[in-house]
């Protein structure tokens, strides 16, 4: 359990707020919908807005994050998102195509859905088109990926955010700052088992002591891509949920847990986890939590 | 070492690398982690279709000093690379990249494994842990012996890139080689680039097998070598890798009959003068193609 001696910046969007020394706010978490074939409104609405339920139940901060994977995908995910998450609330769009990527800034922005929108997401081969995009069409926040091809380790990220590594024209939070966002996120990009993925997770402290800013990660990610884990098949959905903990642990401020559905699993970990954190370091360091804390919240201990 | 029949077409080290940051970040957005295989094939594949019989991985990760300070323990790369605790050999850096160059190879060709040298590395870092040159220099020679150690099954010659001998030449290099090819059975190349007259009886009185330089941007180094009395074997630069004018057949054969006249049958490999990374891809490939038709030309014709 960690206290930074940087400064550590708060990223505050709606009603959630990011970062900060470790146990002060909640971690939050981001439920996916969408990964796969076409959006089925109708399948993932009920798991949705169980996954807001249960937030407020227990004080864990949630964002949903949307998958956008084609051009005629955008009117149905975002009329989904109008519908279903509540206006006080952000959302982050999960786009990995370069060209639907400026469709839906344009899309986001005619609905006035931007100030409300995080960005998912800017990393090494972001575009001169879309540098262009992000800035008539810019977000509130910005999540920044950095996964460094050369560098798997925690090295590697810090050189990705400060000098681009050489794959980007500057370094990334450079960049971000050009195109005109002013609150940021970093994603320590988990790996695949066997290739140092445990160093997304050691990232957490290195990004937050050397930037001061909000990171998290996809730690949910490795779980998934364990193989070993199918003899387990019964208690994979234990394992990914727990790996979570890993986030609150290092000091991360976020994770990007994957499937809403899974958030009746990982939600009461992060609290439980949170919790510890936060007895701990309010004991060690002073640090308060704030009144939305899952320990301020789950009061009854 | 003496070349009882033609001498092979040879490479430094580095090719230019075809890497797509888009498809590697594709390809990490699908859970992938290996989007240098197609990069280091794709270097080998067109290594051998010019006509290099000892070939290379193609060093096409990082630059090549980069390639070994991310790998060792002790080193970072960040904006600068820095040696940060004790230099430490914790696993294979460069085996996956050789293992594959064996594999595409198939026994057609040899093949090259390359470390960067201790000296090098040395000269490439800033030390904020050992401050003592030596200490430092002597834990990479016994790190990059360790590497060495792990490429032999798969390699034919290991190579040794000490490009910073031309600036200055440690009285300690004899030791320091031997400590980087203890146990090494195979063949060992030494390749120094820049202006060597000054240190050429130093050069050729180190236990190495193989000595590489420059001939074709200084070929007044002939003159040197031939005022030298030695059976050292010579891998002799045929070609500028600083130029991308595209060396006639006809010129480099009158170069490789000069070298002839100077060393004999103790040239065992023909190559550029250095590491080709800095050329276009098209550029490089026919230097390389040239070079296999003046070797034909002078040593087979």
């Amino acid at each position: 359990m960690f206290s930074f001696s940087k400064k550590q910046e708060v990223v505050s969007l709606c009603d959630v707020s990011f970062g900060g020394q470790p146990g002060r706010f909640p971690t939050v978490c981001f439920g996916g919908v969408f990964f796969r074939g076409k959006p089925k409104v109708d399948v993932v609405s009920d798991d949705v807005s169980a996954m807001y339920e249960l937030s407020k139940k227990l004080g864990v901060p949630v964002v949903l994050d949307v998958f956008i994977r084609k051009s005629e995908y955008i009117v149905p995910v975002l009329d989904f998102v109008e519908e279903y998450v509540p206006e006080s609330t952000p959302f982050s769009v999960d786009i990995t195509d370069a060209s639907v990527k400026l469709e839906v800034l344009k899309e986001l922005d005619s609905r006035n859905l931007l100030d409300r929108t995080i960005y998912n997401s800017l990393h090494v081969g972001v575009t001169e088109k879309e540098e262009l995009a992000l800035k008539n069409h810019t977000p509130a926040v910005c999540l920044v990926v950095a996964f460094n091809p050369r560098d798997n380790s925690p090295d590697g990220r810090f050189e990705v955010l400060s000098s681009g590594a050489g794959l980007a024209r500057d370094g990334l939070l450079s960049i971000v700052g050009e195109v005109g966002f002013d609150r940021v996120l970093v994603d320590t990009a988990a790996l695949s088992p066997g290739n140092c993925s445990g160093a997304a997770l050691s990232s957490l402290a290195v990004v937050k002591e050397e930037f001061g800013l909000p990171a998290g990660c996809a730690i949910h990610n490795v779980v998934e891509k364990s193989l070993w884990l199918d003899e387990f098949s019964d208690v994979r959905g234990v394992v990914d949920a727990a790996s979570n903990a890993g986030v609150c642990l290092f000091g991360g401020d976020f994770c990007l847990f994957g499937s809403a559905a899974s958030a009746r699993n990982v939600l009461p970990v992060v609290a439980w986890q949170d919790i510890l954190v936060s007895e701990y370091v309010q004991n060690y360091f002073g640090i308060e939590p704030e009144k939305c804390h899952p320990r301020m919240v789950l009061s009854n201990g | 070492m003496v070349n009882k029949g033609k001498p092979l077409v040879s490479v430094i080290g580095s090719f230019p690398a075809s890497f797509d940051v888009h498809s590697c970040m594709d390809s990490y957005f699908k859970g992938g982690s290996g989007c240098w295989s197609k990069v280091v094939s794709s270097a080998v594949n067109q290594m051998v279709n010019s006509g290099v019989e000892s070939v290379s991985d193609g060093q096409v990760r990082d630059i090549f000093t980069n390639v070994f300070i991310r790998g060792l323990g002790g080193c970072r790369v960040r904006e600068r690379c820095e040696v940060v605790g004790p230099v430490l050999w914790n696993n294979p850096i460069t085996l996956e990249d050789v293992r594959l160059t064996r594999e595409l190879t198939k026994g057609s060709c040899e093949v090259l494994g390359l470390v960067a040298g201790p000296f090098t590395l040395l000269r490439s870092v800033v030390d904020l842990f050992y401050h003592d040159e030596k200490e430092l220099c002597f834990d990479f020679a016994r790190s990059l012996n360790k590497e060495l150690k792990a490429l032999a099954p798969f390699v034919d010659m290991v190579g040794i890139d000490e490009p910073f001998f031309s600036n200055e030449f440690p009285e300690y290099a004899k030791e320091l080689l031997g400590v980087v090819v203890e146990g090494i059975s195979h063949p060992v190349r030494l390749h120094v680039c820049g202006d060597v007259k000054e240190i050429v009886p130093d050069l050729l009185d180190l236990d190495v097998d193989v000595l590489s330089h420059e001939f074709c941007v200084r070929p007044q180094l002939f003159d040197v070598f031939s005022e030298c009395s030695s059976s050292k074997s010579m891998c002799v630069g045929a070609l500028r890798s600083d130029s991308m004018v595209v060396e006639s057949i006809e010129s480099i054969c009158s170069h490789l009959r000069h070298a002839v006249e100077v060393f004999d049958d103790r040239i065992v490999q023909v190559s550029p003068d250095c590491g080709l990374r800095m050329l276009s891809l098209d550029v490089a490939c026919e230097k390389l193609k040239n070079l296999y038709s003046a070797r034909e030309a002078v040593f087979c014709g």
